[in-house]
């Protein structure tokens, strides 16, 4: 891929762990890249597979998907219905042809500022190796243009 | 007596007594060969009950339609064993209540048919274990294999024609007997998660979206395969999803009546390998 | 002496065609559904079939198309008007219910509004018609007043030939005169036989429906609930008509910017009549199939003079119910009066 393609990247978050583990990550001044684009959420229990759909339908090159680590979940057991939902919906993502490095999950707590800060890197590194995702920006770009009949 | 006669006059009987208020079953359809559900309501309706191998449709779907069962009143059906399945999960899932329903099963096995016992839901615990471990059909297994050995782009592809072809006429949703939401999410317009149009990107968004929420609910019974006038290969699917939850979790949907629903219940230590 | 289109000459027809600036389209096999698609060569047709699942109508009135782009700005709105192509085209074997089908309905297109997007592609096009050699348990274009050769909707009519060799060449308008000059040194002239037409016994008596119906009394009629009991409120049978013809237009896009479509809808559906307050007059599966009936039978005749039914049969064909058209007029047809 060409050394100017900077990657989007979505990253749902809950509130309470993830995104107080990004706030951590600022405040201590560490540095990661700025490819990422942050929604809160109140809970990983709250982030329905739409949104990942329609952030790859966007334009999104990857999404990350963080939230507590099991058993310290706000909610009790929000975090644990999503890990039921990811592990089935990467499943159905992957059989219908999206690349399975696309969307990423995991655990950051609120303490782990640098874990954030690395993930972010890292993810950004790999998908510049992958490059842009174009398979449903295609499909996007094809609604806005005269149907060929 | 043969296995449609018997059934036939013990249908009459449970109309004539009044157990039940109606008996769905099949009758005779517009060829030789077609089936089609069939709504008897007197023992004379009863005598043109069919059944024979070409009875193939899942009738739970009549179930949970226009609010059938709201009056509290029993309902025969003939089902057979993914039709069994389809009904626990309905139970399981609140949505039927399990002594509202009479089964008048029956399974077909190289072209015989042959009855199942019992006729309340509870007399089937057993089946529930032996589907578990049967194979499923031998050409959904290697075309799904097929389509896992090809690679995400080659399976993109495969897809983006396959679901080009929809129409959304959603008669995969109509003909499935969990797709029983009062508003599906593609008819909700806010926000309009779902585009009503049937561009292939909307297409690809409606067929995920019955996929997902069909993800261990579903019981193989075929209807949306079969149903879909433009031979979408919606089979593939959901035995990719069945696969899914039964190798993370162990689950098969509708195995019996009370089991809880595997994308509403969690076990702590379930498998969590892609997680960083 | 007729003039004849010989099989092995097809290929020279596409070419001819092509060269003239026609796109060709023909019955396919693609992806697992038989529908109307381009090709280039006659092997790719698949003219033996019956019929193809999904209608030509398909590529007149799509199941979605863009109307208008627009972008919203502080002190303005920028639109821009999508408008199909201008695009030459030949759709070569299709079947009569299907022509028909068109021709049907043309009025609706252009009666209160000339509606462009429907009559640029109608008068871009060329149909050429073949008679039907074969039938199915579900073919009821006699019942509609139809048959296997019926030249209505079609500019060019192919006849086939007993030997199975080639058709018999028969232009039926202007357009489809102009096309056949277009290859006329390919035509032969001939003494061959027309294969028989198949046999499609009449279904019903649609004078005697169409009676039935005109009766205000039968509106409210038990008939509708029993007849519509088993269906399960898809919308297969309307997108696979010929004829059916309601669309919806939907704005997508974002608070900013936007596309607004006209889509497929369906009198099948729930949502089709539902009012924003969430009162909905048709509220039961029975008031729609009896919408999609009247529809057909009464009220495009009251307007148009015309049934909007061409006796494909692919509502029954394709319903995953074993319901459709055909057994709602047959069991009206046999209503004791």
């Amino acid at each position: 891929m060409s050394e100017s393609f900077e990657p989007k990247i979505v990253a749902f978050v809950c509130t309470y762990c993830t995104y107080a583990g990004a706030d951590l990550a600022g405040t201590s001044r560490l540095k990661y890249a700025p490819n990422v684009r942050i929604v809160r959420l109140p809970c990983t229990g709250r982030i329905s597979p739409m949104f990942i759909l329609k952030a790859l339908q966007k334009g999104a090159d990857s999404v990350l998907v963080s939230g507590c680590h099991p058993g310290d979940c706000h909610f009790a057991a929000g975090n644990y219905h999503a890990r039921r939902r990811w592990t089935v919906f990467r499943a159905l993502l992957a059989f219908t042809g999206i690349p399975e490095e696309r969307i990423r999950f995991s655990w950051v707590s609120a303490a782990e500022g640098a874990k954030f800060a690395d993930l972010i890197n890292e993810i950004t590194e790999e998908t510049k190796k992958l490059g842009p995702f174009t398979q449903y920006q295609e499909l996007q770009k094809a609604i806005e243009t005269q149907s060929s009949y | 007596m043969g296995i449609q006669e018997q059934y036939r006059s013990e249908a009459a009987e449970l109309l004539s007594s009044g157990e039940v208020k109606l008996v769905i079953g099949f009758g005779a359809g517009s060829t030789a060969d077609r089936r089609r559900p069939l709504f008897a309501r007197t023992p004379e309706e009863s005598e043109k009950l069919v059944l024979d191998q070409n009875c193939i449709a899942n009738l739970t779907t009549y179930l949970v339609a226009g609010g059938l069962l709201t009056d509290g009143k029993k309902v025969a059906v003939f089902l057979k064993p993914d039709g069994i399945r389809s009904l626990n999960i309905l139970i399981a899932e609140s949505q039927v209540k399990a002594e509202q329903v009479v089964i008048f099963g029956f399974a077909i096995e190289n072209n015989e048919v042959t009855p199942l016992e019992g006729r309340s839901i509870s007399d089937f615990a057993k089946l529930g274990e032996k589907l578990r471990t049967a194979t499923p059909p031998p050409s959904v297994q290697e075309e799904a294999e097929r389509l896992e050995a090809m690679g995400s782009s080659g399976r993109f592809e495969y897809w983006k024609e396959q679901f080009s072809k929809c129409i959304k006429c959603y008669a995969c949703r109509q003909a499935c007997p969990m797709c029983y939401c009062r508003r599906c999410i593609v008819d909700v317009n806010q926000p309009q998660w779902v585009s009503t149009s049937s561009h292939t990107l909307g297409n690809f968004e409606w067929n995920l979206v019955r996929a997902f929420h069909l993800a261990g609910r579903c019981a193989a019974c075929g209807a949306c395969d079969r149903a879909c006038p433009v031979n979408i290969p919606l089979r593939l699917i959901n035995y990719r999803m069945g696969k899914e939850v039964k190798e993370a979790f162990d689950y098969f949907a509708g195995e019996s009546s009370d089991q809880n629903p595997v994308l509403a219940s969690f076990r702590q230590d379930d498998p969590e390998t892609f997680i960083l | 002496m007729t003039r004849i289109l010989p099989k092995n000459k097809l290929d020279d027809c596409i070419a001819a065609w092509q060269k003239a600036g026609f796109s060709v389209l023909a019955p396919v096999q693609r992806h697992g559904m038989s529908s109307f698609g381009e090709v280039q060569k006659a092997s790719e047709m698949a003219l033996d079939l019956i019929l193809t699942e999904r209608t030509i109508k398909d590529h007149f009135f799509p199941q979605t198309e863009p109307l208008i782009k627009y972008k919203i700005s502080k002190h303005d709105i920028d639109s821009e008007t999508m408008t199909p192509p201008e695009r030459k085209r030949i759709f070569f074997g299709v079947r009569p219910c299907d022509a028909s089908g068109l021709e049907i309905d043309d009025p609706l297109f252009g009666w209160d509004y000339k509606d462009d997007y429907w009559f640029r592609r109608r008068e871009n096009s060329v149909i050429v018609s073949i008679a039907c050699s074969e039938a199915d348990d579900f073919c009821m274009c006699t019942s509609v007043k139809l048959s296997p050769d019926s030249t209505r909707g079609a500019d060019v009519m192919l006849r086939p030939l007993s030997g199975g060799n080639g058709w018999q060449v028969e232009a039926i308008s202007e357009r489809g005169t102009a096309l056949c000059d277009t290859v006329s040194s390919l035509l032969q002239e001939e003494t061959a036989q027309a294969a028989p037409l198949p046999r499609v016994d009449g279904k019903f008596d649609v004078e005697k429906v169409m009676e039935w119906l005109a009766d205000k009394e039968n509106f409210e009629s038990r008939f509708w609930k029993d007849i519509s009991m088993r269906c399960i409120g898809c919308g297969s049978c309307t997108f696979l008509c010929p004829t059916c013809h309601c669309f919806d237009i939907q704005d997508e896009g974002d608070t900013y910017q936007g596309i607004r479509r006209k889509n497929w809808d369906s009198c099948s559906f729930a949502l089709f009549t539902m009012h924003t307050s969430g009162h909905n007059p048709r509220n039961a599966q029975s008031t729609r199939w009896r919408q999609r009936i009247m529809h057909k039978f009464n009220y495009y005749q009251g307007k148009f003079g015309v049934n909007s039914c061409s006796g494909c049969g692919r509502c029954t064909r394709q319903c995953p119910v074993d319901m459709g058209i055909t057994e709602t007029l047959q069991a009206i047809t046999n209503l004791p009066r």
